[in-house]
């Protein structure tokens, strides 16, 4: 007998559909995997045979032949094994599979159904595909549930499955994940509230936030860029649902979501040491690449610490990312685009001692040594970075005595208005913006468009210096609800710019 | 600490021996503050004037700005290397070395050509440096500071040092203190190193007409930044803020524009007062 039961291999965010074919016919007993299957996959045989003995299922004493269609795919991944062992099965009492429905999973030994990283790519794609009816593991069906009009049948057991399928005992449902935004989301555990003194930084992130800029923290070490850093998500506004569900996704490939909670509404956060490779942070591995740190920071933030001491072509792979919001990586499975529009927060010292310009030590370190450490920042880097400040090192005794901020709440209640200003304006944020789009959104009084002249005349500003400088003005003046930028906002967009000078 | 050292000895560059006149040294910190930065360069301007040969070590910081004032005033200046005299250190005082040589100064090394940098070699210059010189001026130098050594030097050859004061505050002003305490002379202005020398009183009169332009010079006054604001010691935007009431985006703005008329300058973390020197 013949069973045919649809499955998918995932590529990236993408699902392709895989048909598995199972044939027992006369002849030896012999178990046949065919169709461009990798190792992974090969090792099902063995999962499938003990699984279907296991489960009370009888496995086919005859010449038994799978076949993974279309053929010239390589498929690769464990999630195969539910859906071999039901063609098998179904093959053997000569039933069909249900019409328009998909199975994934991983069978142990014992016959329960485990848990397969990408799920709910899976499922959006198996939707799209036209399917109605998805079986997932259980472990996963609260994720497969976030895409509307998807039945997800949540597997616990290879034997339930099939008793399912016969018609004998019905699995529930899964029911479609709520998706309503969590309130309390966006709230983290460090606040501004106790970040003391460090006023010019703490505007910064602000602006930051407000306008969706990239960051550079320069400072002596202790004096805080970490903590300020770890401000920022806090001051941004919780995802919105094609957000989260970006972030879901990337997070489901990784098989990093929560059980239970596929959803998250807060800005993810990471923070890569400083020794990440490239694959770790750009994304890669064999096959198909795997998303790297940048997407995993999608829509959130990527936090570079010691920014100097990252390897250069890694930092040099941040640039196309930085521009376009997105990563393309080719591997020997073929090429995968990856989201990657996130916050850029970087923090480094201002020399390899880190004392250089703090006023009490001072600094050991020779001008060439000086030199060598921030050529290695990269100016094509630096200039895709539009603020950029100094942060002072408040002696411990000062602590104390430094004033406290406003909370985490009350900034980003003006970093909500000005994204809503940016929104209504040009659906977009203001460092989104293209160079042709800012003449007419982001016009400037004739004296204010005059300093900005200035400042690129005297400082040798680039082309891209000279837009950046602009487009954080219009943040400036979207922060205090101003359509036309005045002198004040392009005086302090160029306040922020700090390797103009050391340049 | 050394004996004094056989000068005919010297691989040179330009004209040497250099013109007659009093020779006097110019050395500090290889990244000043602004204030000694200006120091060096106004004291070097005025000296110059006064037909002094300005000697100096050709590095970053106040040595630079030595050879550069010298220069500015229509002075003759010279260099005492660490290096071969055809290999510059810095690379980027090329242009600075070549116009040393052009005004009719020159470089002049106790190394033979090709020698490249080397750490050891630059105590032995600071020695040479004194033995060409009449007196030191020391004008901002961290403790265990190469300036040091010249005026250790300088000591031992019977020469006079003497030291430029600055503030309390700054890690770059226990040099020259300690120097001062120690019973250096104390230089205000070019004249006090001209009384030192015992320079003819002609000499005196005319080209230092204005001590006072070693100084800054007020701009039209903006709510005060520019009172709150030190030229050795960067004060952050943060404390400008919280001492003037305003907003700290307001502050930053008022700065760059401030920045963009030279009036201040960014150094550190924070912004100094720039400092109206000779070139001006």
């Amino acid at each position: 007998m013949l069973a045919t039961v649809d499955s998918c291999v995932l590529a990236g965010l993408e699902a392709r559909r895989v048909e598995v074919q199972a044939d027992s016919a006369n002849g030896e007993t012999k178990f046949f995997l065919v169709g461009l299957a990798a190792t992974s996959v090969k090792e099902a045989r063995e999962r499938v045979r003990s699984a279907i003995k296991n489960s009370g299922l009888d496995f086919p004493r005859k010449r038994l032949t799978v076949n993974l269609a279309p053929a010239e795919m390589r498929k690769e991944g464990s999630g195969l094994d539910l859906p071999i062992a039901i063609a098998i099965a179904l093959a053997e009492v000569g039933k069909r599979a249900p019409a328009r429905s998909a199975f994934l999973g991983e069978l142990a030994l014992d016959g329960a159904v485990r848990h397969v990283d990408g799920v709910l790519v899976a499922a959006r794609c198996l939707k799209r595909l036209g399917f109605d009816r998805f079986f997932v593991p259980a472990a996963d069906a609260s994720e497969a549930a976030l895409i509307e009009g998807l039945e997800v049948i949540p597997c616990e057991h290879l034997a339930g499955v099939f008793a399912h399928l016969l018609g004998q005992t019905l699995i529930a449902p899964q029911f479609f994940t709520d998706v309503a935004p969590d309130a309390t989301a966006g709230i983290l555990d460090t606040d501004l509230a106790e970040v003391h003194g460090q006023e010019e930084a703490r505007r910064a992130i602000e602006v930051a936030a407000a306008g969706g800029h990239h960051l550079l923290l320069s400072g002596a070490p202790g004096s805080g860029k970490t903590m300020l850093a770890r401000c920022l998500p806090g001051i941004l506004p919780p995802l919105e649902l094609p957000e989260a569900f970006e972030v879901a996704q990337v997070r489901s490939l990784l098989g990093d979501l929560l059980p239970g909670r596929p959803l998250d509404w807060t800005r993810p956060f990471r923070a890569p040491h400083h020794g990440v490779s490239m694959a770790g942070l750009i994304g890669g591995g064999s096959g198909f690449a795997m998303p790297g740190e940048i997407s995993r920071a999608n829509h959130g933030v990527l936090f570079l610490d010691e920014l100097a001491e990252f390897q250069a072509p890694v930092l040099q792979a941040l640039r196309q990312p930085l521009e376009t919001g997105r990563v393309t990586i080719t591997r020997s499975g073929g090429s995968v685009t990856y989201p990657a529009r996130f916050t850029l927060v970087a923090a480094t010292n201002p020399c390899p001692c880190g004392w250089l310009g703090d006023p009490v030590r001072t600094c050991r370190c020779t001008q060439a040594v000086v030199d060598g450490y921030q050529r290695r920042l990269s100016g094509p880097l630096l200039d895709r970075i539009d603020l950029q400040v100094g942060v002072r090192r408040v002696p411990l005794v000062e602590l104390a005595a430094e004033p406290r901020g406003e909370p985490s709440l009350a900034v980003r209640d003006r970093v909500l208005a000005a994204r809503a200003r940016q929104q209504a304006r040009q659906g977009c944020l203001n460092a989104q913006l293209k160079p042709s789009r800012l003449r007419h959104l982001a016009a400037m009084e004739p004296g204010s468009k005059r300093t900005l002249e200035r400042w690129s005349e005297q400082k040798g500003l680039t082309a891209r210096g000279f837009h950046r400088a602009w487009r954080v003005a219009r943040t400036a003046a979207d922060l205090e609800g101003t359509e036309l930028i005045a002198d004040r906002h392009v005086l302090e967009a160029l306040g922020y710019r700090l390797h103009d000078v050391a340049a | 600490m050394t004996s004094p050292l056989d000068l005919s000895t010297l691989n040179t560059r330009g004209r040497w021996p250099p013109p007659d006149g009093p020779r006097v040294a110019i050395v500090g910190s290889r990244r000043p503050s602004p204030y000694g930065e200006a120091v060096a360069e106004q004291l070097a301007a005025d000296l110059a004037r006064a037909g002094v040969i300005v000697v100096s070590g050709l590095a970053l910081g106040c040595d630079a700005a030595a050879h550069r004032g010298a220069l500015v005033g229509g002075g003759v200046t010279v260099a005492v290397m660490g290096t071969g005299v055809d290999i510059v250190y810095p690379a980027a005082h090329f242009r600075l070395a070549e116009e040393i040589v052009a005004a009719g100064g020159a470089l002049v090394s106790q190394f033979p050509d090709g020698t490249s940098p080397r750490r050891r070699n630059f105590p032995a210059r600071n020695v040479t440096l004194a033995a060409l010189s009449d007196v030191v001026v020391v004008v901002e130098a961290v403790q265990g500071s190469g300036a040091l050594i010249t005026a250790e030097a300088a000591l031992d050859l019977h020469k006079e040092v003497m030291a430029v004061p600055g503030s309390i505050f700054s890690p770059l002003s226990v040099g020259t203190h300690a120097l001062i305490r120690d019973g250096a002379g104390l230089v205000q202005n070019a004249r006090d190193v001209l009384a030192a020398l015992g320079v003819g009183r002609e000499v005196l009169d005319d080209p230092l007409g204005a001590p006072k332009r070693l100084g800054f010079a007020l701009p039209a006054e903006r709510d005060g930044i520019l009172l709150h604001l030190s030229d050795v010691l960067a004060v952050s935007t943060a404390e400008l803020a919280r001492k003037l009431h305003l907003p700290v985006a307001e502050v930053l703005g008022r700065l760059t524009s401030l920045e963009l008329d030279g009036a201040v300058r960014r150094h550190g973390a924070g912004y100094v007062r720039a400092l109206r020197t000779g070139k001006d």
